[in-house]
Protein backbone atom coordinates (compact mmCIF):
# COMPACT_ATOMS: atom_id res chain seq x y z
CA UNK A 1 0.00 0.00 0.00
CA UNK A 2 2.84 2.32 0.86
CA UNK A 3 4.51 1.60 -2.49
CA UNK A 4 1.24 2.29 -4.29
CA UNK A 5 0.79 5.65 -2.58
CA UNK A 6 4.42 6.54 -3.09
CA UNK A 7 4.18 5.87 -6.82
CA UNK A 8 1.04 8.02 -6.94
CA UNK A 9 2.93 10.78 -5.18
CA UNK A 10 5.80 10.57 -7.67
CA UNK A 11 3.32 10.72 -10.56
CA UNK A 12 1.48 13.68 -9.11
CA UNK A 13 4.67 15.54 -8.27
CA UNK A 14 6.39 15.41 -11.63
CA UNK A 15 8.08 18.79 -12.14
CA UNK A 16 5.97 21.28 -14.06
CA UNK A 17 7.27 24.09 -16.23
CA UNK A 18 6.44 27.69 -15.45
CA UNK A 19 4.69 29.87 -18.02
CA UNK A 20 6.39 31.09 -21.18
CA UNK A 21 6.53 34.58 -19.68
CA UNK A 22 8.66 33.41 -16.74
CA UNK A 23 12.06 34.15 -18.25
CA UNK A 24 11.06 37.54 -19.60
CA UNK A 25 9.51 38.60 -16.30
CA UNK A 26 12.53 37.41 -14.36
CA UNK A 27 14.96 39.30 -16.55
CA UNK A 28 12.80 42.41 -16.30
CA UNK A 29 12.83 42.18 -12.52
CA UNK A 30 16.57 41.59 -12.51
CA UNK A 31 17.11 44.59 -14.71
CA UNK A 32 14.96 46.69 -12.38
CA UNK A 33 17.13 45.75 -9.43
CA UNK A 34 20.26 46.76 -11.25
CA UNK A 35 19.13 49.81 -13.23
CA UNK A 36 21.43 52.78 -12.81
CA UNK A 37 20.63 56.40 -13.73
CA UNK A 38 21.32 56.89 -17.44
CA UNK A 39 24.02 59.40 -18.26
CA UNK A 40 22.32 62.37 -19.99
CA UNK A 41 23.45 65.88 -20.92
CA UNK A 42 22.21 69.39 -20.21
CA UNK A 43 19.56 70.94 -18.03
CA UNK A 44 17.07 68.26 -18.91
CA UNK A 45 19.77 65.72 -18.13
CA UNK A 46 20.42 67.14 -14.65
CA UNK A 47 16.69 67.22 -13.79
CA UNK A 48 16.20 63.71 -15.15
CA UNK A 49 19.28 62.52 -13.36
CA UNK A 50 17.86 63.98 -10.17
CA UNK A 51 14.60 62.09 -10.70
CA UNK A 52 16.51 58.86 -11.33
CA UNK A 53 18.53 59.42 -8.17
CA UNK A 54 15.40 60.21 -6.17
CA UNK A 55 13.62 57.17 -7.60
CA UNK A 56 16.60 54.98 -6.85
CA UNK A 57 16.87 56.39 -3.33
CA UNK A 58 13.14 55.86 -2.80
CA UNK A 59 13.48 52.30 -4.08
CA UNK A 60 16.36 51.64 -1.72
CA UNK A 61 14.45 53.11 1.22
CA UNK A 62 11.40 51.08 0.30
CA UNK A 63 13.50 47.95 -0.12
CA UNK A 64 15.18 48.51 3.23
CA UNK A 65 11.81 49.15 4.83
CA UNK A 66 10.33 46.02 3.30
CA UNK A 67 13.37 44.05 4.34
CA UNK A 68 13.15 45.42 7.87
CA UNK A 69 9.47 44.56 7.99
CA UNK A 70 10.25 41.06 6.75
CA UNK A 71 12.99 40.71 9.33
CA UNK A 72 10.60 41.81 12.07
CA UNK A 73 7.99 39.38 10.80
CA UNK A 74 10.50 36.55 10.62
CA UNK A 75 11.68 37.29 14.14
CA UNK A 76 8.09 37.29 15.34
CA UNK A 77 7.46 33.94 13.70
CA UNK A 78 10.58 32.52 15.32
CA UNK A 79 9.56 33.92 18.69
CA UNK A 80 6.07 32.44 18.47
CA UNK A 81 7.50 29.07 17.45
CA UNK A 82 9.99 29.22 20.34
CA UNK A 83 7.14 30.02 22.71
CA UNK A 84 5.14 27.08 21.42
CA UNK A 85 8.10 24.77 21.95
CA UNK A 86 8.72 26.08 25.47
CA UNK A 87 5.08 25.48 26.43
CA UNK A 88 5.18 21.99 24.95
CA UNK A 89 8.50 21.16 26.64
CA UNK A 90 7.21 22.30 30.04
CA UNK A 91 4.00 20.39 29.50
CA UNK A 92 5.90 17.18 28.80
CA UNK A 93 8.25 17.75 31.76
CA UNK A 94 5.38 18.39 34.11
CA UNK A 95 3.53 15.38 32.79
CA UNK A 96 6.46 13.09 33.57
CA UNK A 97 7.15 14.61 36.99
CA UNK A 98 3.47 14.12 37.65
CA UNK A 99 3.82 10.48 36.65
CA UNK A 100 6.54 10.08 39.28
CA UNK A 101 4.51 11.89 41.90
CA UNK A 102 1.49 9.66 41.22
CA UNK A 103 3.62 6.55 41.56
CA UNK A 104 5.02 7.73 44.90
CA UNK A 105 1.54 8.73 46.05
CA UNK A 106 0.15 5.35 45.04
CA UNK A 107 2.96 3.59 46.88
CA UNK A 108 2.46 5.80 49.94
CA UNK A 109 -1.23 5.07 49.87
CA UNK A 110 -0.63 1.35 49.53
CA UNK A 111 1.79 1.35 52.47
CA UNK A 112 -0.67 3.34 54.59
CA UNK A 113 -3.45 0.93 53.66
CA UNK A 114 -5.45 3.73 52.13
CA UNK A 115 -8.24 2.14 50.12
CA UNK A 116 -8.39 5.24 47.99
CA UNK A 117 -4.80 4.89 46.74
CA UNK B 1 27.56 23.69 -15.08
CA UNK B 2 30.45 24.74 -12.84
CA UNK B 3 31.76 26.73 -15.80
CA UNK B 4 28.39 28.43 -16.23
CA UNK B 5 28.40 29.19 -12.51
CA UNK B 6 31.84 30.77 -12.70
CA UNK B 7 30.77 32.93 -15.62
CA UNK B 8 27.53 33.92 -13.93
CA UNK B 9 29.53 35.00 -10.88
CA UNK B 10 31.65 37.11 -13.18
CA UNK B 11 28.50 38.95 -14.26
CA UNK B 12 27.67 37.06 -17.45
CA UNK B 13 23.89 37.32 -17.68
CA UNK B 14 23.79 34.69 -20.41
CA UNK B 15 25.46 32.20 -18.13
CA UNK B 16 23.05 33.12 -15.35
CA UNK B 17 20.18 32.58 -17.74
CA UNK B 18 21.53 29.10 -18.50
CA UNK B 19 21.48 28.34 -14.77
CA UNK B 20 17.91 29.56 -14.58
CA UNK B 21 16.90 27.28 -17.48
CA UNK B 22 18.52 24.32 -15.79
CA UNK B 23 16.72 24.83 -12.47
CA UNK B 24 13.51 26.75 -13.06
CA UNK B 25 11.27 23.67 -13.37
CA UNK B 26 12.51 22.30 -10.08
CA UNK B 27 12.22 25.62 -8.24
CA UNK B 28 8.85 26.47 -9.71
CA UNK B 29 7.44 22.99 -9.09
CA UNK B 30 8.59 22.94 -5.50
CA UNK B 31 6.81 26.23 -4.91
CA UNK B 32 3.76 25.14 -6.91
CA UNK B 33 3.23 21.84 -5.08
CA UNK B 34 3.49 23.60 -1.75
CA UNK B 35 1.36 26.62 -2.63
CA UNK B 36 -1.14 25.20 -5.11
CA UNK B 37 -1.25 28.48 -7.02
CA UNK B 38 0.68 28.80 -10.31
CA UNK B 39 0.95 32.61 -10.39
CA UNK B 40 2.09 32.80 -6.81
CA UNK B 41 4.54 29.96 -7.41
CA UNK B 42 6.02 31.81 -10.39
CA UNK B 43 6.37 34.97 -8.35
CA UNK B 44 8.06 33.03 -5.55
CA UNK B 45 10.38 31.26 -8.02
CA UNK B 46 11.42 34.56 -9.57
CA UNK B 47 12.20 35.97 -6.14
CA UNK B 48 14.40 32.94 -5.49
CA UNK B 49 16.37 33.52 -8.68
CA UNK B 50 16.69 37.22 -7.92
CA UNK B 51 18.06 36.29 -4.53
CA UNK B 52 20.39 33.82 -6.24
CA UNK B 53 21.68 36.52 -8.54
CA UNK B 54 22.50 38.68 -5.53
CA UNK B 55 24.25 35.80 -3.78
CA UNK B 56 26.14 34.08 -6.58
CA UNK B 57 29.44 34.69 -4.87
CA UNK B 58 28.39 32.38 -2.03
CA UNK B 59 27.54 29.45 -4.34
CA UNK B 60 30.46 27.04 -4.31
CA UNK B 61 29.55 24.44 -6.93
CA UNK B 62 26.77 23.08 -9.12
CA UNK B 63 25.72 20.70 -6.33
CA UNK B 64 25.70 23.52 -3.85
CA UNK B 65 23.56 25.54 -6.25
CA UNK B 66 20.91 22.84 -6.39
CA UNK B 67 20.95 22.51 -2.61
CA UNK B 68 20.78 26.30 -2.17
CA UNK B 69 17.84 26.68 -4.54
CA UNK B 70 15.82 23.97 -2.83
CA UNK B 71 16.61 25.34 0.60
CA UNK B 72 15.75 28.94 -0.22
CA UNK B 73 12.59 27.99 -2.11
CA UNK B 74 11.31 25.71 0.63
CA UNK B 75 12.04 28.20 3.40
CA UNK B 76 10.46 31.10 1.48
CA UNK B 77 7.28 29.14 0.85
CA UNK B 78 7.10 27.85 4.42
CA UNK B 79 7.53 31.39 5.74
CA UNK B 80 4.83 32.60 3.38
CA UNK B 81 2.42 29.84 4.37
CA UNK B 82 2.96 30.50 8.05
CA UNK B 83 2.06 34.14 7.53
CA UNK B 84 -0.88 33.30 5.27
CA UNK B 85 -2.61 30.29 6.80
CA UNK B 86 -5.49 30.13 4.33
CA UNK B 87 -4.79 27.84 1.41
CA UNK B 88 -6.98 27.84 -1.63
CA UNK B 89 -7.86 24.75 -3.58
CA UNK B 90 -6.89 25.30 -7.19
CA UNK B 91 -9.64 25.41 -9.73
CA UNK B 92 -9.88 22.85 -12.49
CA UNK B 93 -8.76 25.51 -14.98
CA UNK B 94 -5.62 26.19 -12.98
CA UNK B 95 -4.99 22.47 -12.74
CA UNK B 96 -5.29 22.20 -16.51
CA UNK B 97 -2.64 24.90 -16.89
CA UNK B 98 -0.31 23.01 -14.61
CA UNK B 99 -0.49 19.76 -16.50
CA UNK B 100 2.16 18.98 -19.04
CA UNK B 101 0.75 17.98 -22.44
CA UNK B 102 2.37 14.58 -22.18
CA UNK B 103 1.45 14.05 -18.53
CA UNK B 104 0.89 10.34 -18.12
CA UNK B 105 -1.40 8.79 -15.56
CA UNK B 106 -4.80 9.65 -14.22
CA UNK B 107 -5.20 13.45 -14.06
CA UNK B 108 -8.05 13.32 -11.54
CA UNK B 109 -6.06 11.05 -9.23
CA UNK B 110 -3.04 13.30 -9.57
CA UNK B 111 -5.20 16.28 -8.69
CA UNK B 112 -6.54 14.43 -5.65
CA UNK B 113 -3.04 13.63 -4.46
CA UNK B 114 -1.88 17.21 -4.95
CA UNK B 115 -4.88 18.48 -2.99
CA UNK B 116 -4.06 16.06 -0.20
CA UNK B 117 -0.57 17.52 -0.05
CA UNK B 118 -2.05 20.99 0.23
CA UNK B 119 -3.94 19.73 3.26
CA UNK B 120 -0.70 19.14 5.12
CA UNK B 121 1.15 21.58 7.33
CA UNK B 122 3.77 23.79 5.62
CA UNK B 123 6.66 21.74 6.99
CA UNK B 124 5.04 18.45 6.02
CA UNK B 125 4.32 19.72 2.51
CA UNK B 126 7.96 20.63 2.08
CA UNK B 127 9.11 17.23 3.32
CA UNK B 128 6.73 15.29 1.07
CA UNK B 129 7.52 17.39 -2.00
CA UNK B 130 11.27 17.17 -1.52
CA UNK B 131 10.95 13.43 -1.06
CA UNK B 132 8.72 12.57 -4.00
CA UNK B 133 9.44 15.34 -6.46
CA UNK B 134 13.13 15.88 -5.85
CA UNK B 135 13.77 12.30 -4.72
CA UNK B 136 15.82 13.45 -1.73
CA UNK B 137 16.50 11.05 1.09
CA UNK B 138 15.61 12.05 4.67
CA UNK B 139 19.19 13.10 5.45
CA UNK B 140 19.24 15.59 2.59
CA UNK B 141 15.72 16.78 3.39
CA UNK B 142 16.83 17.41 6.97
CA UNK B 143 19.79 19.48 5.76
CA UNK B 144 17.62 21.41 3.34
CA UNK B 145 14.94 22.28 5.86
CA UNK B 146 17.15 22.59 8.96
CA UNK B 147 15.20 19.85 10.68
CA UNK B 148 16.35 16.79 12.52
CA UNK B 149 16.17 13.50 10.65
CA UNK B 150 13.70 12.28 13.25
CA UNK B 151 11.37 15.15 12.48
CA UNK B 152 11.63 14.52 8.75
CA UNK B 153 10.78 10.86 9.18
CA UNK B 154 7.96 11.73 11.52
CA UNK B 155 6.51 14.15 8.98
CA UNK B 156 6.81 11.58 6.21
CA UNK B 157 5.18 8.81 8.16
CA UNK B 158 2.33 10.91 9.47
CA UNK B 159 1.70 12.56 6.11
CA UNK B 160 1.57 9.24 4.28
CA UNK B 161 -0.69 7.76 6.94
CA UNK B 162 -3.00 10.75 6.75
CA UNK B 163 -3.14 10.76 2.97
CA UNK B 164 -3.66 7.02 2.82
CA UNK B 165 -6.48 7.31 5.33
CA UNK B 166 -8.17 10.03 3.33
CA UNK B 167 -7.84 8.14 0.08
CA UNK B 168 -9.29 5.00 1.64
CA UNK B 169 -12.15 6.80 3.32
CA UNK B 170 -12.95 8.77 0.19
CA UNK B 171 -12.79 11.89 2.32
CA UNK B 172 -12.57 15.08 0.21
CA UNK B 173 -9.31 17.01 0.55
CA UNK B 174 -9.35 19.61 3.29
CA UNK B 175 -7.99 23.15 3.36
CA UNK B 176 -5.49 23.13 6.20
CA UNK B 177 -3.83 26.13 7.70
CA UNK B 178 -0.71 26.07 9.70
CA UNK B 179 0.21 23.10 11.75
CA UNK B 180 -1.03 23.19 15.35
CA UNK C 1 6.96 9.06 52.92
CA UNK C 2 4.55 11.98 52.64
CA UNK C 3 4.69 14.00 49.46
CA UNK C 4 5.43 17.14 51.41
CA UNK C 5 8.47 15.54 53.04
CA UNK C 6 9.50 14.16 49.67
CA UNK C 7 9.44 17.60 48.08
CA UNK C 8 11.38 19.05 50.97
CA UNK C 9 13.88 16.24 50.53
CA UNK C 10 14.43 17.17 46.89
CA UNK C 11 14.88 20.81 47.83
CA UNK C 12 17.33 19.92 50.63
CA UNK C 13 19.32 17.66 48.36
CA UNK C 14 19.55 20.50 45.93
CA UNK C 15 21.24 22.55 48.61
CA UNK C 16 23.75 19.90 49.71
CA UNK C 17 27.36 20.64 48.89
CA UNK C 18 28.28 18.85 45.75
CA UNK C 19 31.65 18.09 44.24
CA UNK C 20 31.88 18.94 40.62
CA UNK C 21 34.11 16.93 38.32
CA UNK C 22 33.33 19.24 35.44
CA UNK C 23 30.47 16.95 34.49
CA UNK C 24 28.20 18.37 31.85
CA UNK C 25 24.57 19.10 32.70
CA UNK C 26 23.82 18.98 28.97
CA UNK C 27 23.41 15.38 27.95
CA UNK C 28 24.59 14.15 24.59
CA UNK C 29 21.57 12.32 23.26
CA UNK C 30 21.84 9.57 20.65
CA UNK C 31 20.31 10.04 17.25
CA UNK C 32 17.22 7.90 18.00
CA UNK C 33 16.64 7.59 14.25
CA UNK C 34 15.40 4.04 14.63
CA UNK C 35 12.97 4.94 17.38
CA UNK C 36 11.57 7.90 15.49
CA UNK C 37 11.01 5.74 12.45
CA UNK C 38 8.92 3.31 14.48
CA UNK C 39 7.05 5.97 16.43
CA UNK C 40 3.55 7.05 15.56
CA UNK C 41 4.30 10.42 17.10
CA UNK C 42 7.46 12.11 18.21
CA UNK C 43 8.36 15.33 19.99
CA UNK C 44 11.80 16.77 19.35
CA UNK C 45 12.58 20.03 21.10
CA UNK C 46 16.00 21.59 21.50
CA UNK C 47 15.96 25.08 22.98
CA UNK C 48 19.22 26.87 23.77
CA UNK C 49 19.65 30.06 25.76
CA UNK C 50 19.01 32.46 22.87
CA UNK C 51 15.81 30.62 21.90
CA UNK C 52 14.62 30.59 25.51
CA UNK C 53 15.31 34.29 25.73
CA UNK C 54 13.41 34.87 22.50
CA UNK C 55 10.50 32.74 23.71
CA UNK C 56 10.38 34.65 26.99
CA UNK C 57 9.79 37.88 25.08
CA UNK C 58 6.69 36.38 23.52
CA UNK C 59 5.24 34.82 26.65
CA UNK C 60 2.14 36.71 27.69
CA UNK C 61 2.28 37.65 31.38
CA UNK C 62 -1.49 38.07 31.47
CA UNK C 63 -1.96 34.40 30.63
CA UNK C 64 -1.46 32.33 33.82
CA UNK C 65 0.11 29.37 31.99
CA UNK C 66 2.50 31.56 30.06
CA UNK C 67 3.37 33.62 33.12
CA UNK C 68 4.21 30.41 34.99
CA UNK C 69 6.29 29.26 32.04
CA UNK C 70 8.21 32.52 31.94
CA UNK C 71 8.96 32.18 35.63
CA UNK C 72 10.06 28.57 35.20
CA UNK C 73 12.52 29.23 32.39
CA UNK C 74 14.30 32.15 34.03
CA UNK C 75 17.93 31.25 34.49
CA UNK C 76 17.74 28.23 32.19
CA UNK C 77 20.38 27.64 29.54
CA UNK C 78 18.57 24.93 27.64
CA UNK C 79 15.66 22.54 27.44
CA UNK C 80 15.83 19.33 25.45
CA UNK C 81 12.91 16.96 25.01
CA UNK C 82 12.76 13.74 23.07
CA UNK C 83 9.51 11.83 23.29
CA UNK C 84 8.38 8.90 21.16
CA UNK C 85 4.94 7.34 21.18
CA UNK C 86 4.38 3.91 19.70
CA UNK C 87 1.34 1.94 18.61
CA UNK C 88 2.36 -1.15 20.53
CA UNK C 89 4.23 -2.27 23.62
CA UNK C 90 7.87 -3.21 23.47
CA UNK C 91 8.81 -0.95 20.58
CA UNK C 92 11.98 0.18 22.33
CA UNK C 93 14.60 -1.56 24.42
CA UNK C 94 16.23 -0.50 27.68
CA UNK C 95 19.56 -0.64 25.84
CA UNK C 96 18.39 2.27 23.65
CA UNK C 97 19.11 4.43 26.68
CA UNK C 98 22.51 2.97 27.60
CA UNK C 99 24.48 5.97 26.42
CA UNK C 100 22.18 8.35 28.31
CA UNK C 101 22.37 6.34 31.53
CA UNK C 102 26.15 6.10 31.30
CA UNK C 103 26.35 9.90 31.28
CA UNK C 104 23.97 10.08 34.24
CA UNK C 105 26.21 7.67 36.12
CA UNK C 106 29.16 10.08 35.98
CA UNK C 107 30.15 12.13 39.04
CA UNK C 108 28.05 15.24 39.40
CA UNK C 109 24.77 13.58 38.55
CA UNK C 110 22.66 12.21 41.40
CA UNK C 111 19.66 10.00 40.92
CA UNK C 112 17.00 11.55 43.10
CA UNK C 113 14.42 8.89 42.61
CA UNK C 114 13.24 6.03 40.53
CA UNK C 115 9.59 5.10 40.62
CA UNK C 116 7.84 2.11 39.17
CA UNK C 117 4.10 2.23 38.93
CA UNK C 118 2.27 -1.04 38.98
CA UNK C 119 -0.84 0.69 37.73
CA UNK C 120 0.59 2.37 34.67
CA UNK C 121 3.69 0.13 34.31
CA UNK C 122 5.67 3.34 33.97
CA UNK C 123 9.20 3.76 35.21
CA UNK C 124 10.36 7.31 35.93
CA UNK C 125 13.89 8.29 36.87
CA UNK C 126 14.80 11.79 37.99
CA UNK C 127 18.39 12.94 38.09
CA UNK C 128 19.83 16.18 39.38
CA UNK C 129 23.22 17.75 38.89
CA UNK C 130 24.36 20.26 41.49
CA UNK C 131 27.26 22.69 41.57
CA UNK C 132 28.10 24.97 44.46
CA UNK C 133 24.89 24.16 46.25
CA UNK C 134 22.73 24.89 43.23
CA UNK C 135 20.87 22.62 40.87
CA UNK C 136 22.32 23.11 37.40
CA UNK C 137 20.95 20.15 35.53
CA UNK C 138 17.84 18.01 35.57
CA UNK C 139 17.21 14.84 33.66
CA UNK C 140 14.02 12.84 33.54
CA UNK C 141 13.67 9.48 31.85
CA UNK C 142 10.12 8.16 31.64
CA UNK C 143 9.78 4.66 30.27
CA UNK C 144 6.16 3.70 29.64
CA UNK C 145 4.85 0.70 27.72
CA UNK C 146 4.13 2.79 24.63
CA UNK C 147 6.05 5.96 25.23
CA UNK C 148 9.62 6.87 25.93
CA UNK C 149 10.49 10.37 27.08
CA UNK C 150 13.77 12.03 27.93
CA UNK C 151 13.89 15.55 29.32
CA UNK C 152 17.12 17.43 29.97
CA UNK C 153 16.98 20.87 31.54
CA UNK C 154 20.19 22.87 31.78
CA UNK C 155 20.71 25.91 33.95
CA UNK C 156 19.74 27.24 37.32
CA UNK C 157 16.78 25.09 38.25
CA UNK C 158 14.26 25.85 40.92
CA UNK C 159 12.40 22.64 41.53
CA UNK C 160 9.79 24.48 43.56
CA UNK C 161 8.95 26.51 40.45
CA UNK C 162 8.75 23.39 38.36
CA UNK C 163 6.45 21.93 40.97
CA UNK C 164 4.27 25.04 40.79
CA UNK C 165 3.54 24.12 37.21
CA UNK C 166 1.33 21.35 38.61
CA UNK C 167 -2.25 22.16 37.74
CA UNK C 168 -1.18 24.02 34.61
CA UNK C 169 -0.71 22.93 31.05
CA UNK C 170 -3.68 20.62 31.34
CA UNK C 171 -2.15 18.51 34.12
CA UNK C 172 -4.71 17.99 36.90
CA UNK C 173 -3.92 19.11 40.39
CA UNK C 174 -3.27 16.19 42.66
CA UNK C 175 -3.14 18.13 45.89
CA UNK C 176 0.41 17.03 46.41
CA UNK C 177 1.84 20.44 47.18
CA UNK C 178 2.81 21.73 50.63
CA UNK C 179 1.28 19.79 53.52
CA UNK C 180 -2.44 20.23 53.80
CA UNK C 181 -4.55 19.70 56.87
CA UNK C 182 -5.93 16.19 57.34
CA UNK C 183 -9.42 17.65 57.05
CA UNK C 184 -8.68 18.51 53.43
CA UNK C 185 -8.48 14.84 52.65
CA UNK C 186 -4.89 14.95 51.54
CA UNK C 187 -3.13 11.70 50.92
CA UNK C 188 0.01 13.07 52.60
Amino acid sequence: MTDDLESKLRDALRPAAPSEDFDRQLLARLAATQREPTKLRGRYASRTTWWFSAALAATVVLAVGVQHHRAVEENREKGLEARRQVMQALRVTNDKLDLAYRAVRDQSGAVAGDPGA
Amino acid sequence: MDEQLAQARAGNLGAFSTLVQAHKRSVYSLALRMLGQPELAEDMAQEVFIQLHANLSSILSADHLAFWLRKVTAHRVIDYLRRRPTVSITSLDEEAEQMEPADPGDPLLQRQVRQLILGLSPDARAVVTLRYQEDLDPVDIARTLDMSINTVKSHLKRSLDLMRQRIESGEPPRCEGQSP
Amino acid sequence: MSMHKYLKWIFVLALLPAVSFAANPRLVLPDFTGLAGRASDSVTITLDAPMLSLAARFLDPSDPDQAAAEDAIKGLQGIVVRSYTFDQDGAYKPSDLDSVRSQLATPGWNRLMETRSQKSHANVEIYLMTEANKAVGLAVIASEPRQLTIVNIIGSIDLEKLHKLEGRFGVPQLGIGPAKSPAAGSAH
